[in-house]
Order: C-alpha cells, then sequence, then structure tokens
C-alpha cells in the first residue's frame, strides 16, 4: 500500500549559510540529516545549504540572524512538496530513482538530492506514526508529471 | 496428446488444468506448465519450425532456453523461444521464416545450392556492382529470418528497477541456490536469479532425491528472504558489479530491466551441455542427453520410440534410465568411455532414421540422444575481466580467476555430487556475504546521509573454499564426419574449415566472418565447437586457439525492456490550465507546455501592437542571487561591464562559453543592496544555473554568492501594446507607473492586484510599450485574471507564443539557439558595443577578442525578401548568385501582420552583410528568390519609439 499526496500549501524556505555563520550554527545538524522542531522541518540538504518545511517556516527564517554570508529565500511558490507514505514507498522510488533507500543507507530523517523520473529532488525521509515516509521536494511546474509518474510506478502495490 | 507420457512423469506439468492452442492454424491442447514446445511434441507435432539459411527441418534439441530450432511466431510477437515460454490459454502459434508452410517450404530451395552459398557467400556476391544493391536488398529481403512484426501492435508495458543488494546469485542451481540461502543466513540481502521457471538446475530432471533437495532448497531460500527472481536472466556485469537482470515474470509487464549495484556477485550458471558436431546432427529426433531427460521428467512427453544414446558421462547414462522408464526402447548405448564413436545419422526430411557407428555399423532409430560432454557459461566472469582457461583432462573452459567481489560456484568451478556442489555453493555464499559485508560497512561509512556503522572495522576475508575437483572427459567435439556448428546461423564445421582456409583463422575473425556464435544463443552451444573445429583446422590446440570474448548481454533482452517506461518530464506554468480552458492550442517548447496561440496568431500581434495583450513567460529562466560578490560574478559571465548597476536598474547581458560561442542571453536586474535577479532564456535555465554553480565551485569559491532558482515560483507575464501602462496602473497603487519614475529598464517591487510581493519590470520582447511582472505563482491565476477583466475596455487579449516569435522578429531580436548556432561566436550578433574587451576578464573574452581581430566571421542581417509574399523557410541557404557557394542561411522567418510582409533574420558572411546588399535564397522547391539586407536589425519601429514611450 502506497499513499502519495502533494502537499500544496506547504511554506518553504531556503537557508544558504556559510560555515561560521550565526545562522549555520542555530539551524546545525549534520549534513544529509533533517530534524522536527515544533511546527518545522529542518532539512540540512547540502553542506551550506538547509530547508525549513512547514507553517513554522517563515517565521523560523525570519527570525535566523543572517550576519555574515547567510541569505533565505520562500521557495513556497517556487517548490512543490509531494509525500509518498507505505510499506512500499521505498519500491516505488526504487522504479524511478537509482539511489539506495534501504534502512541503513537512507535511515529515517536522512535526506538527498537525487533525480527521480528524470526530476531533480530533494527527499527526506520523514516516516508518519512508524510508516515509512518520504517528502519530495522538487520544481513546481513538474508536478503534473511527476504525480503521474509516481501513480504509475505505485499501482503494483 | 500422443506422446504424453503417465504420471508421475512430467512434474511441472499440471494434467487438471488443460489450456488450448493453436499450431499452423490447428486447435490442441496442452497443460498447465508445458512450454510451447513440450505441448506441440506431446501432440506429437515433431517439426517445430526451419533452418535460418537452408530452411532444414528442425526440432527440439536442448529443450531449455537456449534451443536454436524452436523459434515460433505467438500472436503478434515474433522470435520467441518455445522451448522456454510457458504454453497460455488462447494462443496462435505459428512457424515462422517459411513459406508456403512448415510442412513444405520453398525457401527450402535453398538447400540444392547449400554448396554455393558458404560462409562470406553474401559480402563476396552482392558487393558489386554497387548500384544493383537496392535490387539485391529487395531479393534478400525476402529471405531474412525472424517471424512477422505487426507495426500496429499496441505497445506492451515494461518496467524498470534499482537495487543495491548485498548479494546477487546468478544461476538457481543447487550451488546457486545453496550460495543464496548461505548468504541470507549470514544478514545479507540477497537476489536469485534463474532463467528458467523454476529453481533447481539440474536437480529438476534428476532422481527422486535431487527434486527432494531442489524443492527444499528451494523453500528455504523463500523462507530466508531470498528475493527469487525466476525467468530471469543475470544479463550483464559492468563496472563495480553493477549488473542488469533482465526479468520476464514480473506481473502485469511484459520484462522488466533490474539495476542491481551488487556488493558481491555470485556466478553459479552450471555447465550447458554441448551438442557434437556430425553428418546429419540437426535431424529432427536428435537431442541432448538434457533435453531427454528434461521432455520425460519435467514435462511428461516421449520423445521418441526407439533410441541410440552416445554417451560420454553419467548425463548419457541416466538419459539412459530416463529413456526407459518412459518406455522407448534403447536400440544401442554407444559409449565414448570405451572409445566407441558415431560418425553420421540419416534419415528422411522429418526424422533421424538410422545412426552409423565408428565401426560402420548401421542402427536403425528415431531418437539420437548424445551426451559429450559440457561447456562453462563463462559470460559473466568474462565481462568482470577473467579469461577462461581450457582443461583438456575435463575437456572444458574453467574461470582463471575473477576479481575478488565476483565469486563463481557450482559446475563452473568443478564437478561434484550433489551434496559436494551444495557445500561449494555455501561456502560461496558465506563468502560472498562476508566480503559484502566490508563493502557496505565501506560505503556506508563514507555516506553521509546513511546510518552510522555499528561495531569494529571488518577485515576483508580471504577465499579458504576448498576446491571441487574435475573429472576427467573425453574431447568430444567433432566426428570424422561434418556438421552443423551453429544451429541458429546454419553455419557447419565445413564453413568454418572453409573460412581458416581463406584466411579468417583467429576465432575472432572467423566468428565474424562465417557469423557462428552470434545467433540468438549467443554462443552457448556453439563458441566451444567452433574453438575445437579451427584448433582442428589449424591443427593446434584449444587452449592455443582460445575463445571470443563473451559481452553483455548473457542472453538476448527486448529492446523494450532497456527502454522501460517512457518517462519524459514535462513542465507547466500555474496558468497552463487557464490557456487550456480558453482555446490555447498547447505546444511543447523544450520541456514547457506552452500555448502556441488562441486560435489567430496574427490577429493576436494586431491586438497587441494596436492595444493591450498578455503572454504567460513562465518558462523564462530565473535565478534569485545574493551575495556581496553578484557583481563580480556578472562581470565574469556577460560580456559587458555590471559592476555599476545601480538599485532598481535593469541590464540586458549576453553570455559566452569560453571559446567565445553565444552560450545564452537575459536581463538582470539588481533588487537591492546584495540582491539580483537574473533571467536566461527558457531553455537556457538549468543551463545557466549549472554554468554559475561551475564557475562558483570551481574558480572562486571564495565569492560569496548564493544563487537560488526560482522560474516557477514567480510567474511571469508581460503585458505589451500602447495600452499596457494603462492597464497595469489599473491594478497597482504601489508602483510608480510614470515614465520618468519607471523608465526604461527599470524594475520595481510591490503589490499588483492585492497580490504582495511581486517584481515589475518594464522591458519586452516585443518592441511595444511593456512590463513583465513576476507574481508568486500561488497567486497568478487571480493577477491573470485580473489583466483580463480589468482591461476589458482596453482590448486586453491573451497572445501566445507564435504571437510573440512574430512580433520579435517584427522588432529583430535575435533568439539564442535559432539565429546563433554551436559555432555562433559573440561578434555575429553584431552587439559588438556590449562585448567589452577593456573588461580584465569575462568567459570567451580572448576567443572573442581573437574572432573580433580577424574579423571572419558570419553576422547576423535583417533581410526581407523582395517579393513580400514568399516566406523563405527557415534554414533556406543563401548563395554567392548564379553559384552553388553557400555564403549563409535564413535563421528565423515568418509573415509580419504589422508589415503585411515577410520579415526574415539571417547569417551571411561579413561580405553579404552591407545594407542593401541583395542575397539569393535558395527555397526548399528548389526555387531561387532575392531578398534585401536591411539597414537595422527591426523591421519595426527601429528608433524604439513605442518600446520607450
Amino acid at each position: 500500500m502506497v499513499e502519495i499526496t502533494q502537499l500544496d500549501s506547504m511554506p518553504k524556505a531556503s537557508v544558504r549559510a556559510a560555515d561560521g555563520t550565526a545562522a549555520a550554527a542555530a539551524l546545525g545538524l549534520d549534513f544529509g540529516s533533517s530534524e522536527q522542531r515544533d511546527d518545522t522541518l529542518v532539512v540540512r540538504i547540502r553542506p551550506d545549504e538547509w530547508y525549513l518545511l512547514g507553517d513554522g517556516a517563515p517565521a523560523m527564517a525570519a527570525g535566523l540572524d543572517l550576519s555574515g554570508f547567510a541569505s533565505t529565500v520562500d521557495t513556497s511558490h517556487s517548490r512543490t512538496a509531494v509525500r509518498i507514505t507505505g510499506d512500499r514507498a521505498a519500491d516505488t522510488l526504487a522504479k524511478l530513482g537509482s539511489a539506495d533507500f534501504s534502512d541503513h543507507m537512507t535511515p529515517n530523517g536522512a535526506s538527498m538530492g537525487i533525480g527521480i523520473a528524470g526530476v531533480t529532488c530533494d527527499i527526506v525521509r520523514d516516516d508518519q506514526h512508524g510508516v515509512r515516509s518520504y517528502l519530495l521536494l522538487l520544481d513546481g511546474s513538474f508536478v503534473t508529471y511527476f504525480l503521474g509518474v509516481l501513480h504509475d510506478a505505485a499501482s503494483e502495490f | 496428446m500422443s506422446q504424453r507420457l503417465p504420471a508421475p512423469l512430467g512434474d511441472v506439468i499440471d494434467r487438471s488444468s488443460a489450456i488450448s492452442f493453436t499450431w499452423n492454424g490447428t486447435k490442441l491442447q496442452g497443460f498447465e506448465g508445458d512450454t510451447i514446445a513440450s505441448a506441440l511434441l506431446a501432440n506429437g507435432e515433431h517439426i517445430l519450425g526451419r533452418s535460418m539459411k537452408y530452411h532444414r527441418p528442425r526440432s527440439v534439441l536442448t529443450a531449455d532456453f537456449w534451443d536454436p530450432n524452436t523459434t515460433v511466431q505467438v500472436d503478434d510477437e515474433p522470435n520467441v523461444r518455445a522451448s522456454h515460454r510457458k504454453l497460455a490459454d488462447g494462443m496462435a502459434v505459428s512457424a515462422q521464416n517459411v513459406w508456403p508452410s512448415l510442412k513444405f517450404d520453398v525457401k527450402a530451395a535453398n538447400g540444392l545450392v547449400g554448396r554455393f552459398l558458404t560462409a562470406g557467400f553474401y559480402y563476396k556476391t552482392f558487393m558489386k556492382p554497387a548500384k544493383l544493391w537496392p535490387a539485391y536488398e529487395h531479393v534478400l529481403a525476402k529471405f531474412a529470418p525472424g517471424g512477422a512484426v505487426d507495426l500496429n501492435t499496441p505497445h506492451g508495458r515494461y518496467d524498470k528497477r534499482y537495487a543495491h543488494p548485498d548479494v546477487v546469485v546468478a544461476g538457481g542451481g543447487p550451488s546457486g541456490m545453496a550460495a543464496a540461502l548461505a548468504a541470507a543466513a549470514a544478514g545479507s540481502s540477497v537476489i536469485l536469479v534463474e532463467h528458467e521457471h523454476q529453481l533447481g538446475g539440474y536437480l529438476l530432471w534428476g532422481s527422486d532425491d535431487d527434486r527432494t533437495a531442489a524443492t527444499g532448497l528451494a523453500a528455504a531460500c523463500a523462507a530466508a528472504g531470498v528475493e527469487i527472481l525466476t525467468n530471469s536472466t543475470v544479463a550483464g556485469r559492468y563496472e563495480d558489479n553493477w549488473i542488469s537482470i533482465s526479468q520476464r515474470s514480473h506481473p502485469g509487464v511484459i520484462e522488466r530491466l533490474i539495476k542491481a549495484r551488487a556488493k558481491t556477485l555470485v556466478v553459479a550458471a552450471g555447465t550447458i551441455e554441448r551438442p557434437y558436431v556430425f553428418q546429419g546432427n540437426d535431424l529432427p529426433g536428435v537431442m541432448t542427453s538434457g533435453a531427454a531427460q528434461r521432455l520425460i521428467r519435467m514435462y511428461g512427453v516421449k520423445p521418441g520410440t526407439r533410441a541410440v544414446v552416445f554417451t560420454a558421462n553419467e548425463s548419457g547414462d541416466s538419459a539412459v534410465e530416463a529413456l526407459q522408464s518412459a518406455g522407448i526402447s534403447i536400440a544401442r548405448v554407444v559409449d565414448a568411455r570405451s572409445g566407441e564413436g558415431i560418425t553420421s545419422a540419416s534419415g528422411s526430411k522429418s526424422r533421424v532414421k538410422r545412426v552409423t557407428l565408428s565401426d560402420g555399423t548401421t542402427v536403425e532409430c528415431d531418437l539420437l540422444v548424445t551426451a559429450v560432454g559440457w561447456t562453462t557459461p563463462t559470460s559473466l566472469l568474462n565481462m568482470a575481466g577473467d579469461r577462461p582457461v581450457y582443461d583438456a583432462d575435463a575437456a572444458r573452459f574453467f574461470p582463471a580467476g575473477p576479481p575478488d567481489n565476483v565469486l563463481a560456484t557450482g559446475g563452473m568451478v568443478g564437478d561434484g555430487s550433489r551434496d559436494e556442489l551444495i557445500a561449494h555453493g555455501q561456502a560461496t555464499g558465506e563468502l560472498a556475504a562476508g566480503r559484502a559485508a566490508v563493502v557496505r560497512q565501506r560505503i556506508q561509512a563514507a555516506t553521509a546521509r546513511a546510518a552510522a556503522v555499528d561495531g569494529p572495522e571488518l577485515d576483508y576475508p580471504a577465499d579458504e573454499r576448498t576446491p571441487l575437483d574435475r573429472v576427467r572427459h573425453p574431447e568430444l567435439y567433432r566426428s570424422t564426419t561434418h556438421g552443423i556448428v551453429d544451429y541458429s546461423e546454419d553455419v557447419s564445421s565445413k564453413d568454418l574449415f572453409s573460412a581458416a582456409g581463406e584466411g579468417f583463422d583467429s576465432v575472432e575473425l572467423i566468428k565474424r566472418f562465417t557469423t557462428a556464435t552470434m545467433g540468438p544463443s549467443q554462443g552457448k552451444l556453439e563458441t566451444v565447437n567452433t574453438v575445437a573445429v579451427l584448433a582442428e583446422a589449424r591443427n593446434e590446440t584449444i587452449a592455443e586457439v582460445g575463445t571470443t570474448v563473451w559481452r553483455p548481454p548473457y542472453a538476448p533482452i527486448s529492446l523494450g525492456a532497456l527502454a522501460g517506461r517512457i518517462n519524459e518530464p514535462t513542465r507547466i506554468s500555474v496558468l497552463q490550465p487557464w490557456h487550456e480552458a480558453n482555446g490555447a492550442t498547447p505546444i511543447l517548447a523544450g520541456q514547457w507546455v506552452r500555448p502556441e496561440h488562441y486560435g489567430d496568431p496574427a490577429a493576436e500581434v494586431r491586438n497587441t501592437r494596436t492595444n493591450v495583450g498578455v503572454i504567460d513567460v513562465t518558462p523564462l529562466g530565473k535565478l534569485d542571487l545574493q551575495g556581496p560578490d553578484v557583481p563580480k560574478l556578472l562581470s565574469l559571465l556577460y560580456t559587458n561591464k555590471w559592476m555599476a548597476l545601480p538599485i532598481g536598474g535593469v541590464r540586458y547581458g549576453l553570455m559566452c562559453a569560453e571559446d567565445g560561442v553565444v552560450l545564452d542571453d537575459g536581463v538582470t536586474a539588481r533588487l537591492g543592496e546584495e540582491h539580483y535577479l537574473m533571467t536566461t532564456t527558457s531553455s537556457g535555465a538549468a543551463k545557466i544555473w549549472n554554468w554559475i554553480e561551475m564557475w562558483l565551485q570551481t574558480e572562486h569559491p571564495d565569492w560569496q554568492v548564493h544563487v537560488t532558482p526560482v522560474t516557477t515560483g514567480l510567474t511571469s507575464i508581460n503585458i505589451a501594446g500602447p495600452n499596457s501602462r494603462e492597464l497595469l496602473g489599473r491594478l497597482t497603487d504601489d508602483i510608480d507607473l510614470d515614465p520618468d519614475a519607471f523608465p526604461y529598464m527599470n524594475v520595481r517591487r510591490g503589490a499588483i492586484a492585492g497580490v504582495e510581493n511581486c517584481i515589475a519590470w518594464r522591458i519586452g520582447f516585443t518592441g511595444e510599450l511593456s512590463y513583465e511582472i513576476h507574481v508568486p505563482s500561488g497567486h497568478a491565476v487571480h493577477v491573470w485574471e485580473q489583466l483580463l477583466e480589468q482591461g476589458a475596455d482596453l482590448g486586453v487579449k491573451a497572445f501566445g507564443l507564435e504571437a510573440q516569435r512574430i512580433m520579435r522578429l517584427e522588432k529583430g531580436h535575435f533568439i539564442v539557439g535559432q539565429d546563433t548556432d554551436g559555432l555562433s561566436k559573440a561578434p555575429v550578433t553584431g552587439l559588438n558595443p556590449l562585448l567589452k574587451l577593456d573588461k580584465d576578464d569575462w568567459a570567451g573574452m580572448p576567443e572573442v577578442a581573437w574572432t573580433m581581430e580577424s574579423g571572419d566571421h558570419p553576422v547576423i542581417v535583417a533581410c526581407q525578401p523582395d517579393n513580400g509574399s514568399v516566406i523563405p523557410e527557415e534554414a533556406a541557404q543563401i548563395l554567392r548568385a548564379g553559384t552553388t557557394e553557400i555564403v549563409g542561411r535564413i535563421t528565423s522567418s515568418r509573415m509580419s501582420p504589422t508589415l503585411n510582409r515577410s520579415i526574415c533574420l539571417a547569417q551571411v558572411t561579413k561580405e553579404f552583410a552591407d545594407p542593401g546588399t541583395s542575397l539569393e535564397v535558395l527555397l526548399i522547391s528548389g526555387e531561387r528568390i532575392t531578398a534585401t539586407v536591411q539597414e537595422h536589425h527591426a523591421h519595426f519601429d527601429p528608433e524604439g519609439a513605442r518600446l520607450r514611450g
């Protein structure tokens, strides 16, 4: 069983911050990991880039000290979030992307950038109530195509 | 089913489940579990096909995946392996490559002239005269082998999947199953791949104990969590154990390609029984010992009534027992181990009738079973770099030593009892798991997102397996007579001798010259016999001749499986549903689905020039740039100067690649002290982002610039036309649109139609007074609809891509990639004032400087056909008058609704670039027309009065 949901209204912000800046220190996390902080999922998607996802994202972004080399961009309208949840969610993604989604390589909380069905995506493993779940972030212009491909891949499950 | 044997023979068929099918139009029945071939034989249908070249009647030879003689057409699918494909209800099976029928095939006349159709006949005969080749081709096509392809067949569903198992085991015989089981027991994730329909390998047609052992091992593998893929083939092994698996058994799809990155590959492909080369070896009724046993024990089919068995090993002895159990009379057992042999078989066209032995004795029979030895299918090991070594005592090749992450087990590496093979497989599985664990630990430790590695660093386990013995076996490849070596390609040992005599005496050359080993069996049955015959012809040993190199695929894969699901990403703006709901004709521009027009592009142009039009230009690439070093970056990427752009200012820029060729163009605005917004061409957005990151990450990591793509986040709407200021003014109080307050080439931010954080640019591509507004996409539909509603009395209408292309051509704006190409350096554009050679550096500057210095480059000019009703095709050649010398080409052309005549942009050599020059344009029709070079690029409003109004 796989459930695919488009999260239209999820606020999203991108934070870029160099090592040693106040923003980097505040957001923390190891590269490739994520952490839920109140109503915001903080993801360190690249060595100098974080995503803030969820209702608290705008406030968290606005509250960051951007002194030094740091910046934020509201990506709520640029990036679409799609959640894929279920025991066979990893099997669905494995039909569309070459990453290793096994527990030891992509544990809950892990994040990565990868191509899924030809679309550049950022993926966060974000299990929901103990059920395997992935949050996929992609350029919003692809979403009609992308949802079609995801449903096609998941149809066997 | 006249040849069906009673139970308990026929392990894999379900006699309670009958299946109907047709064979060449005749209705027949088989059972669930039958292959097409076993069902046909059970019905007494003995001839299943004709050979490729001579159209000789053929029947079952190996009764498995590799059988070269049983290729049939099933419904609309050609080239189906009847000895492998399971029978399905309603199948329409027919012989292929025969005319008018299987039993009477006119093309068999080829056999009468067979002595002239030797290897290389095709190459030698049809080379000259070259002008006759079309005629040859037409006739030869009639003789091409293969079934019929129906071009109207619906596309089937194929699929693809990635996997990252610890261990892939290729081969589901006793050793392979034991290896998979042991690896799984050691904690590895395992994929076990078997190309037949059941696990078990040779145990499936062995003794009762063998079959019990097979069932037990298969059940244990399933219970241990091994992913079992039957009717699947490990098709290739590539660098770093990238394994391609062709899965023909996945529900709902015809075939699926699995791309597996295995930490260890175990090759347990067993051995393949080799046919014997002698006169008459392709007669129906001649088959391998494995084939006879499979037909009897697995499918309950009686392959004959009176048999001669030529045996050199236990498989032949076992075949004798199987034949006897089926009630088949044994006319003679010819034992090679006692020095006996056979020299030829003969009979009618449809069946073997007698066998002549080495001592001259003739034995009547309708079945000849041969058991002359084994070929080691070392393909996957070859692909890993291994080169097999011939062992004359064992009469077969063995692996020399594959790399550490590839292990071989089972019959490939030696001989042994069932228990010995299982033990070797088990040891191999444990070793594979141990090595996979080390690789896994290393990958995990090196991957940021992976779970933390527990425990100490693992040591790479040494190979301490006890080797299997090698049993002596007589070398039996060819008798004293000539026979078929490659059944698929109809190549005989005589052909090979002949080719060797002509000088094609290396194994790689003879393969290509004769096509031996190049058929659907991919050399599994033929390679070693080819090598042996060549060794005989060269009077050398098999070891001296060596083998060809086996490359992927191990077995043929369908093109559909290689393609997988066709996923071609497309993009749309949030306004696209509105466009489609309002009559837009969609067009795919790059990845973007866009409105080409709303019915009449010329009317859209006229309305925009007269009133006001709106167009969705969201695909325009947009990059948010922040940081103190953005001006340095812009100065490096663009050819012009950027260090002093004021806040609120906009500048056009041209980008070059390092070779000076035009890469992209666009405008960039300064939104704040350290905040810029760059636009690129629609197709260049991703490329330019990549280009910027390349410079920042490799050449200038010290520069402080953050780049974020925001193409989709900002829906872009261009409002163009004389009434555009009035229209936009009705939607915003935030932005002062007075021309003095907001002049051309400026940018402002504010609320539009109540939507905060919009960006308005005073720029345009159409030549009209225009504003490009960027709206947060979630609110774009509202803003778009407000524009149309508020501008109704101003005559606002949406216009599409085609109208925009016309207007930009009227205005003389070139498009990168259309009016330039991969050789167009920046001076070609004629924008020389923007090529600032006095800057320190910019990407492509040296090449551009050299080009400008030499002056030897074409230029873009505007031209108009002298007959304004003729529109030259884009890419039409421009010739020196009266000659065929090409001096340029038309790069863009349209009929201008504004000027009511055809207009063009062209690239011409400098000699033809001066205004007033007459150009001769060659149309596709062959007609030549004249066109005149214009003074300006702009055909319309060259002074830009409308734009700056």
